[in-house]
């Protein structure tokens, strides 16, 4: 068993983080359940990569997410929560449902797409948030898997951009298709009352209203993830007034 | 609708932009009319809380393209950039996160390979002082688009006085943010036509250098950061004040004055009390040589009850692009001269850019009433869709 108190967190951070603890389970649920649906993501991928350099870095990836869901897992256990995963629950269902239809087209470029572009930018943008306010160790394991999660963002970046330049409007149109199956479900995950009953996370009524509590808030963690998601698309090339419609159209 | 968005995207890509305008909007209700546009009539239209909500997050991008043509055959393609600044940030507690909206909205010019920008409304006061903030590109050039609002708002000033019969020289004229780039232009091309000046703005240092200028060339001239330490009334009046909200209250003016607000969002406050006051919003344009916008923006970009009105500052950027001279016209703060100003009001002119028909928050202002001639102004019939300034969300 860890220790309950983290030995890098004073006194009065601890109190205070054991106070709001039932918060940050929920908080780190949500996150581990994206990091472990990530795994499997990269451990599909893996399948349908050739290239067996292109097989091991799906596989390294998807060990890293898995690392990245036991740290959340360890935060958890340091404020005395469990905290559970459920790929299984409605909207993370059907993010890994988008994602295996592309596995199924073995469509390689439209997984990253999914996964790097749209999955990870919910992450980075919404990870760093919450590095920002959460104190201790909980704050900086936020902070650094946010900043590993932008690396390799990096890295399918330029694969994704070389691929873009072979046929910019065939591209946008893909991105676009995926656009209205991925970042719908993550659109109304991320709406700001989960008005469609429970989201299958949350140990028990929805935690978004008690973020406030903790300095967060639905709106802008949706805020910060939409920011995130139009840049990347403005890194790949994407135009800005077209994405700009992409972003409007998206339920709220 | 994929067809559509692709639309948009090939012709990004396969359009020259001239010119782009870089804008940000004046109120909520005006945010919220852009952002309906955007997602389309099918779709149930974003609640107000969800408008204030997600806006701010929005980093600054292009939102439409604009093609004008100028009554001599010149077109340009244009391109208008939204720095999203929330409508409730203008105040100085938000300058470098606003600076960096604009900041990125020039970039987005200069990536689009846009060879004027022209900065409208709070942009080029944000962007002063920080131009070597901008991204380096030697072939964008900047404007603030002043010179050509500093003659929309004196030929109004003209023309309503020539409509109703005042006597400009007989006047006494009082400007608010005499000290401003707009102020200071209006002050140099009026102040040698009227009886006397009365100049407003906080900074008391600031006032006197401008005095002393005008005075140099025989003005009578007068200062005061407070309006009601002024020892006459005036019977004409400029708001050009870089307020972050409607909130001026002018107080002692005569009884039946003229009043231009040329802010952006509007100076005066809708509390002000203008009984027997003419009112009108200073500092814009007409372009008659057509304009379109795609997506079809008409009435929202330009909330104005007549058609192809467009703010002085944005309208000089796209007068440059129709006569091919991408040169940073108005750079600067306080420089603007009624040499300057002629010269811009000829290019505009030449390309059938004129003074619109004016207008306040009740309608037109000058229904009804003959237009002398050589006033270069057209009266449009038809109010064109969505347009029309509105009641703000809150
Ligand atoms: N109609 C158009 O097409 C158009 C085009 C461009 C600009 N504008 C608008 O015109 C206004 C002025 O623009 P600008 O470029 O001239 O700005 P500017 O150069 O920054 O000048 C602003 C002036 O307002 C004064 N001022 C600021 N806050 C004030 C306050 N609370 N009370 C009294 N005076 C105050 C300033 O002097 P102190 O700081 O000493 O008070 C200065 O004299 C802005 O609202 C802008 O958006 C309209
Ligand atoms: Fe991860
Ligand atoms: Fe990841």
């Amino acid at each position: 068993m860890e220790p309950l108190i983290d030995v890098n967190c004073s006194a009065m951070e601890c109190t205070s983080l054991l106070a709001s603890a039932p918060i940050w389970q929920d908080i780190l649920a949500q996150a581990m359940t994206g990091e472990v649906l990530a795994a499997m993501n990269y451990a599909s991928l893996s399948e349908i990569c050739d290239d067996p350099a292109e097989v091991a870095d799906a596989l390294e990836h998807a060990e890293g997410e898995l690392g990245h869901a036991a740290s959340f897992a360890a935060e958890g256990r340091k404020i005395g929560v469990d905290v559970a995963n459920n790929v299984d629950a409605k909207h993370w269902k059907r993010l890994r449902e988008a994602f295996l239809r592309c596995i199924a087209e073995r469509d390689f470029i439209g997984c990253l797409i999914v996964q790097e572009i749209m999955l990870e930018s919910f992450a980075v943008a919404s990870y760093s948030r919450v590095g920002k306010v959460a104190r201790g160790s909980l704050g900086e394991t936020f902070a650094r898997i946010a900043a590993e999660e932008e690396d390799h963002v990096d890295h399918a970046m330029s694969i994704l951009r070389t691929e873009r330049a072979l046929d910019p409007q065939r591209f946008d149109d893909k991105v676009y298709r995926l656009h209205l199956d991925v970042m719908t479900t993550l659109a109304q995950m991320l709406a700001k009352e989960c008005r469609d009953g429970h989201c299958e996370v949350c140990h028990a009524s929805c935690v978004k209203p008690a973020l406030f509590d903790v300095s967060l808030s639905a709106a802008e963690l949706r805020g910060a993830s939409l920011q995130q998601y139009l840049k990347t698309l403005d890194m790949l090339g994407i135009p800005g007034e077209v994405t700009l419609t992409w972003v409007t159209q998206l339920p709220v | 609708m994929g067809d559509s968005v692709a639309g948009v995207a090939t012709r990004a890509r396969t359009s020259e932009v001239d010119f782009a305008l870089i804008g940000h909007q004046e109120s909520w209700r005006a945010a919220a009319d852009v952002l309906a546009v955007l997602r389309g009539p099918e779709r149930t239209p974003l609640p107000d809380d969800e408008i204030k909500d997600i806006l701010p997050w929005i980093p600054p991008r292009a939102v439409c393209h604009v093609d004008i043509g100028s009554i001599v055959g010149a077109k340009a393609r244009g391109l208008y950039i939204d720095s999203f600044i929330p409508p409730d940030r203008l105040e100085a507690a938000y300058v470098h996160e606003n600076i960096a909206r604009v900041r990125g909205a020039a970039a987005c010019a200069i990536k689009a390979g846009a060879k004027i920008v022209s900065l409208g409304g709070f942009s080029s006061i944000l962007i002063e002082g920080n131009f070597d903030q901008l991204p380096e590109r030697h072939d964008t050039v900047f404007t603030t688009g002043n010179t050509l609002t500093v003659a929309f708002i004196v030929q109004g000033i003209k023309k309503i006085c020539a409509l109703e019969g005042r006597n400009l020289r007989r006047s006494t004229l009082l400007i608010v943010g005499a000290t401003g780039d707009v102020g200071s232009g209006c002050a140099r091309c009026l102040a040698p036509i009227v009886s006397s000046v009365l100049l407003s703005a906080r900074n008391v240092e600031r006032l006197r250098r401008l005095a002393a200028e005008l005075q140099a060339d025989g003005v009578r001239v007068e200062i005061a950061a407070d309006l009601q330490r002024f020892s006459a009334e005036a019977d004409v009046v400029i708001c050009a004040a870089s307020l972050a909200s409607s909130s001026l209250l002018l107080g002692r003016i005569a009884p039946h004055a003229l009043v231009c607000d040329a802010g952006y969002p509007k100076n005066l406050s809708p509390r002000a009390e203008m009984l027997g006051v003419t009112v009108f919003f200073g500092g814009l344009g007409q372009i008659t040589g057509g304009m379109k916008f795609a997506p079809d923006f008409r009435g929202v970009l330009n909330r104005h009850p007549f058609p192809d009105v467009v703010h002085g500052c944005l309208l000089e950027g796209m007068a440059l692009a129709l006569d091919g001279r991408f040169e940073p016209f108005s750079r600067g703060r306080g420089s603007i001269t009624q040499e300057r100003v002629e010269d811009m009001e000829t290019i505009a002119a030449r390309h059938g850019i004129y003074l619109a028909p004016l207008y306040n928050a009740d309608g037109p202002v000058e229904d009804g009433l003959l237009l002398p001639d050589g006033m270069g102004v057209r009266m449009s019939a038809g109010i064109p869709r969505g347009s029309g300034p509105a009641a703000p969300l809150s």
